[in-house]
């Protein structure tokens, strides 16, 4: 009963203490981007000629139907990372679309137009080689799928096993692909590397050996890459050594027959390998006859295989990509070429526009369809176009019409419409941001204006006098403009209101609450993004980017310093470094400097060079530092400066933590090193506090007035420690605290029987981990809490080489019902506001958990004092409540990161979380006290003064009245 | 505190034993089975169903998904709102299905080495407590999510229902209707009255207060004013 008291209790203080999302704000200052990732198979939904969907199946084990008007989502459904949810195959059949997930193991057919689940079987198994739709005349009612060692047949219906199969010789024979033409037979084809083909021809009723034929074919590794069918089922393969092609009939012959290249009069590049690419419309049929050869990176062939000679239809010199496309019963190819077009711009600049030309072309004759010329346009700012998706469809009179979507090198996907008009195009880099930064917006003229007149020095009153009223009026221009733009807009249909919003209108609000985001993707393209619409402004697209890069974004110039422009750096560990100005998108004028050896630490110091650019310095593999920019002035300053610089590395391959020193010349000098031994206990992160946190309060008020001074100590690191034991039993996670100067040890705490991922946010005199305790098998908080008692050492600064007391450490744990994806802490402006924890769910809800519930002075016993203090009493459950959820329904799938920053309003910080998706929010967490809210209600305080106004006038009369009768009675 | 911390983990182990003992006829599913189990072991599905009621299963189970032990294992449902999450090795999971929309209870699925399955509610605190739940599971939606807190809006009833308002609006209804009601005519009642004021003012020497007041402000009209704007500033006060 007690406990129901206090549970009251509680929930009354978190009633009165939260702040939750009003239903008229949704949307109002969030938004959220989804994604899908890089696109693997894709197929329009054809069934009907009305249907907008694509459906797409992506690297990131995502399967998802894209609205093809919009290139929004339908629906979609996000698997498993890693290969147990990686998307083997996507097969698409009238209303289902069949999936295998994990290598094999999981056959899924979902229903396209409600995305359910139709039916999930598990298969046996054994890695996964091939998969494909069984026709049987005329319809399509079985799927087949090719394991290493077995053959699987299932009805599409509900899922079930017709029959299974072994494969005869399976561990000499690798089977690779599995082909039926629709005829009742289902053919697996395997090759013996370097010696033969094997083809075994089952019967589709049960699963019975027709036959089985070997086919010399030494030069022949890998049937999928070199090999399609063709026709009435003859295998034609492409063999890059003799450069010819070969054609099987793999219902009749046993030898192959060897067409050289030559002899069709073709040449291919010397050393490219040619591919060949067919098209079989329905299962059901038999492919057609007409494929394609690629030659070269830029040379395609259309070709038509007639009773056994090959004829060419069409040479596509120069062709970057080409595809086939069905429409009812007709055929097309769809052929990209590049166009290079020169496009003046009003005499100021020439510019280079990459443009391809899209073009069908009839699959039976090779004949270019007339008006159906379509432009794409590449973006200079992107990479080289991939692959070609094309729709096509039966216009009114019968021709055939179509429509793209071209994925691009940057995981760009763009959908385009004759002639060329793009419908919409879909970043897919940004489902994988890696890191990110925030950046100010910079003034307009007037507001630069209206703070350089502070900024100069004052030279007479009357000069002074001028400027203040200049500068006034300048205001009252730029008021009556924005008075006029909204006279104007409003006049207009609300359709054509747009803002346009582009680089050059951008500037600092009033709050300074929109910001642009700098975001980093694993695919290396940068994006710079508006933070109140989510519009890019900018995208620079990096090719040759390792895939396994470790990427550091770092501002070095604001947009504060406005001569100069504000210049982030981004920093690829180990490899090159580029340093470009985020504004324009572009890169800087200034050279990187060459970088021998591999980067192990980088750090950004306060000091600025003359161009206001804060100095970065880099220390490599051989403990020498360098600095950029490394001009003079700059050196002096770190000669000046070098013995209060002191970095720290990280060698968690040997566990070893070490401090260093900076010599005045640029030489390094250890000062400190841990060494946790590598057997018991491996490192897991290190985590230091963030440099443009502000802490308002020096200590926490008790209840009996005095001040419990806290322990800030900006050097201070976190090490958390991983057990290498596994077992339950044995394993624990370590919690160090460390002086990042001096190498002492403020605090060491470990947790037994608690085993990772463990998530952590440091910050201010405090430290929040989440751990999985194996014992009771859930997750579990806990909060250190440095204190350094009830008097300070030095009120007035802190150096961590005069720190001669320890600091007290308090430590409290909870239980927390679900686990999670990542936590970061609110950051404001000033420090001022309360702190919330931002905590990501896995079910892609992004939860505010006051930091009072993960507070180690939360009592068991209430009493007076700790009533004064506003402390809540301990409960071990944190509770989750939806009405604490930041992104209301607008669930945010696989967050990886949260990035907070400040904005110009003390009460209020800018939210962002990344992951699969993007979302954008501003949280409150003390409430907005510095802002009228924006339910004020104008209506109702404007009307009370007006009913008060009118009340004095009429009393004022009718004690004017009331006097004068009474001097008359 | 810290020390609080591990006297409260301490009676909480020890309930877990008590609860352990109580129990031990169906301990043999029971937590122990853990994650310690070989990797080679056996792999099993947690099948079951989720309905929301009233609703159409087509119209939520798109962005539905079940999610076993946060994403660790993840599963889908059909279209009919049945679901089978695969390859899981024997232990004991929470279950859960998560929509944007609909609010499911989590459910603990306790798997043993040889596949016998068993559910029960989540109890986070006392973790081997049991409370038998059906399986294979049927989970029930407890309604949709509420995301939202509700506005305050301002009404005339919540103006006159503020303390201070009926405070001053009901000695001004007394003031006014009482002269009306009581006949002030009649000489009886008005000599009662008079002899009730003097009991409530035991001192005929001492000005009265209103009168003092009526002098003070006589000839200006700053009694009316005062009086009409600490009642208008009251909404004021009230909306911040």
């Amino acid at each position: 009963m007690a406990k129901l008291i206090l549970l009251l209790l509680e929930l009354c203080i978190i009633f009165c203490v939260v702040h939750a999302v009003f239903e008229d704000q949704v949307g109002k200052f969030d938004w959220r981007q989804q994604y899908v990732g890089k696109v693997r198979f894709s197929h329009f939904d054809t069934q009907m000629q009305s249907s907008k969907k694509v459906l797409v199946a992506t690297e990131s084990n995502v399967f998802a139907a894209l609205n093809s008007r919009t290139g929004e989502l339908f629906w979609r459904h996000v698997d498993k990372t890693g290969p147990e949810g990686n998307i083997d195959a996507l097969l698409h059949h009238a209303q289902d679309a069949i999936l295998v997930v994990g290598n094999g193991r999981v056959l899924r057919s979902w229903d396209v137009n409600i995305g359910g689940l139709n039916w999930e079987v598990l298969l046996d198994s054994g890695s996964f080689r091939s998969a494909s739709l069984v026709g049987q005349q005329g319809t399509v009612k079985h799927v087949a799928v090719l394991k290493k060692a077995f053959i699987s047949v299932h009805y599409l219906s509900n899922g079930h096993q017709k029959w299974i199969e072994n494969l005869p010789d399976s561990e000499t024979v690798d089977y690779q692909t599995v082909y039926s033409g629709g005829n009742g037979h289902v053919l697996v084809l395997g090759v013996v590397p370097h010696s033969h083909i094997t083809i075994v021809v089952y019967s589709m009723e049960d699963g019975e050996i027709i036959k089985q034929v070997s086919v010399e074919a030494p030069w022949l590794s890998n049937i999928p890459a070199s090999c399609v069918v063709v026709g009435q089922g003859i295998l034609m393969c492409a063999d890059s050594t003799t450069m010819s092609l070969n054609t099987l009939d793999l219902h009749q012959q046993t030898q192959m027959t060897q067409i050289p290249l030559q002899s069709l009069g073709l040449e291919a590049d010397p050393d490219f390998h040619p591919s060949l690419m067919s098209h079989q419309p329905n299962a059901a049929q038999k492919p057609l006859s007409e494929f394609f050869l690629q030659l070269g990176p830029e040379r395609y062939l259309l070709l038509q295989l007639n009773n056994g000679q090959i004829v060419t239809l069409r040479d596509f010199n120069p062709a970057l990509l080409a595809s086939f496309a069905t429409t009812g019963e007709k055929t097309v190819a769809a052929v990209m070429s590049p166009k290079n077009k020169t496009v003046s711009k009003s005499q100021i600049s020439l510019l280079f526009l990459d443009a391809c030309s899209i073009n069908l072309f009839s699959a039976d004759t090779g004949r270019r369809l007339l008006d159906t010329t379509l432009i794409f346009t590449v973006d200079p700012n992107g990479g080289k176009p991939e692959k070609l998706h094309v729709q096509a469809f039966l216009k009114k009179d019968d021709s055939v019409g179509y429509r793209v979507m071209v994925q691009t090198e940057d995981q760009t996907l763009t959908f385009i419409q004759q002639p060329g008009r793009v419908m919409w195009t879909r970043e897919e880099a940004l489902s994988d941001v890696v890191t990110m930064e925030m950046v100010d917006l910079p003034l307009t003229g007037t507001q630069a204006e209206l703070e350089g007149e502070f900024g100069k020095k004052a030279d007479g009153l009357f000069s002074m006098v001028l400027k203040r009223l200049s500068s006034q009026l300048i205001m009252l221009q730029a008021w009556i403009a924005h008075l006029w733009k909204l006279f104007y807009d409003a006049r207009k249909p609300r359709s054509q209101v747009k803002n346009d919003i582009s680089i050059d209108n951008l500037s600092r609000d009033e709050f300074n609450l929109q910001k642009m985001m700098v975001m980093v993707t694993s695919s290396g393209k940068l994006f710079g993004i508006d933070s109140k619409t989510g519009a890019i402004l900018w995208k620079h697209y990096l090719d040759n980017i390792p895939s396994n890069a470790a990427f550091k974004l770092m501002v070095q110039r604001t947009t504060a310093h406005f001569p100069h422009p504000p210049q982030c750096t981004f920093l690829l560990t180990e490899i090159l470094y580029i340093s470009f100005f985020f504004f324009f998108g572009g890169r800087s004028q200034v050279t990187p400097p060459a970088l021998p050896q591999p980067i192990l630490q980088s750090l950004m110091l306060p000091l600025m060079d003359q161009d206001y650019a804060k100095v970065l310095l880099l220390v490599d593999d051989q403990y020498k530092v360098s600095a950029f920019p490394s001009t003079k002035n700059v050196l002096q300053q770190l000669q000046e400066t070098a013995s209060s610089i002191f970095f720290f590395l990280v060698d968690s391959s040997q566990g070893r933590l070490s401090g260093y020193r900076l010599r005045t010349d640029l030489s390094t000098e250890q000062v400190w090193e841990v060494v946790i031994p590598t057997e018991v206990q491996k490192i897991v992160f290190v985590k230091g506090k963030r440099p443009n946190e502000h802490v308002h309060s020096q200590g926490r008020v008790m209840g009996d007035r005095s001040v419990l001074y806290k322990y800030l100590n900006p050097n201070l690191l976190a090490v958390v420690t991983e057990s290498t034991d596994m077992h339950q039993e044995r394993s624990f996670i370590g919690i160090l605290l460390i002086d990042g100067v001096t190498g002492r040890i403020i605090h060491e705490a470990v947790q037994r029987k608690a085993r990772g991922p463990v998530h952590v946010v440091h910050s201010e005199n405090w430290v929040v981990y989440e751990y999985w305790s194996t014992k009771s098998r859930r997750k579990e908080f806990s909060v250190i809490e440095l204190y350094e008692g009830m008097e300070l050492y030095n009120s007035t600064v802190f150096s961590s080489l005069d720190r001669p007391h320890a600091p007290q450490v308090l430590q409290q744990s909870y239980i927390f019902p679900s686990s999670i994806s990542t936590m970061e802490a609110t950051l404001t402006e000033k420090g001022i506001t309360s702190r919330h924890i931002l905590i990501g769910l896995p079910s892609g809800g992004i939860l505010s958990l006051p930091k009072m519930f993960l507070d180690p002075r939360r009592p068991e016993i209430i009493t007076e004092q700790s009533r004064e203090e506003n402390l809540i009493p301990y409960a071990p459950e944190l509770i989750i409540r939806t009405e604490w959820f930041i992104n209301y329904n607008q669930s945010v799938s696989r967050v990886r990161g949260i990035y907070t920053a400040p904005s110009g309003l003390e009460s209020t910080c800018l939210v962002v979380a990344y992951g699969l998706d993007i979302y954008q929010t501003r949280v409150y967490p003390s409430k907005q006290f510095d802002v009228l809210k924006d339910d004020y209600d104008y209506m109702l305080i404007s009307s009370v003064l007006f009913a008060l106004f009118f009340a004095t006038m009429i009393s004022k009369r009718l004690a004017e009245v009331k006097l004068l009768n009474r001097a008359w009675r | 505190m810290l020390q609080r911390g591990k006297l409260q983990l301490l009676w909480l182990s020890m309930h877990t034993a008590l609860v352990l003992v109580s129990c031990f006829t169906d301990m043999e599913t029971g937590p122990g089975a853990g994650l310690s189990t070989q990797p080679n072991g056996d792999k099993f599905k947690i099948e079951g169903r989720a309905i929301v009621p009233g609703v159409k299963t087509q119209d939520w189970v798109s962005t539905a998904r079940v999610l076993v032990e946060g994403e660790e294992y993840v599963g889908f449902l059909r279209t009919d709102g049945s679901f089978a999450v695969n390859d899981i090795p024997s232990g004991s999971y929470v279950l859960e299905v998560v929509t944007p929309t609909y609010r499911f209870e989590p459910v603990r699925v306790d798997i043993t080495s040889k596949g016998k399955m068993r559910a029960r509610l989540v109890n986070y605190i006392k973790t081997s407590e049991v409370i038998r739940q059906p399986y294979p599971l049927q989970i029930r939606a407890s309604g949709p999510h509420s995301y939202f807190m509700k506005r305050e809006t301002w009404g005339w009833t919540d103006f006159l229902m503020n303390p201070m308002v009926m405070m001053m609006v009901l000695p001004l209804l007394i003031i006014v209707l009482l002269p009306k009601v009581v006949n002030t005519n009649d000489p009886e009642m008005r000599k009662e009255m008079e002899q009730s004021m003097n009991m409530l003012n035991p001192n005929p020497e001492l000005p009265d207060v209103s009168e003092l007041m009526t002098k003070l402000f006589s000839g200006s009209k700053g009694s009316s004013k005062a009086g009409s704007s600490s009642k208008g500033s009251r909404p004021v006060a009230k909306r911040r």
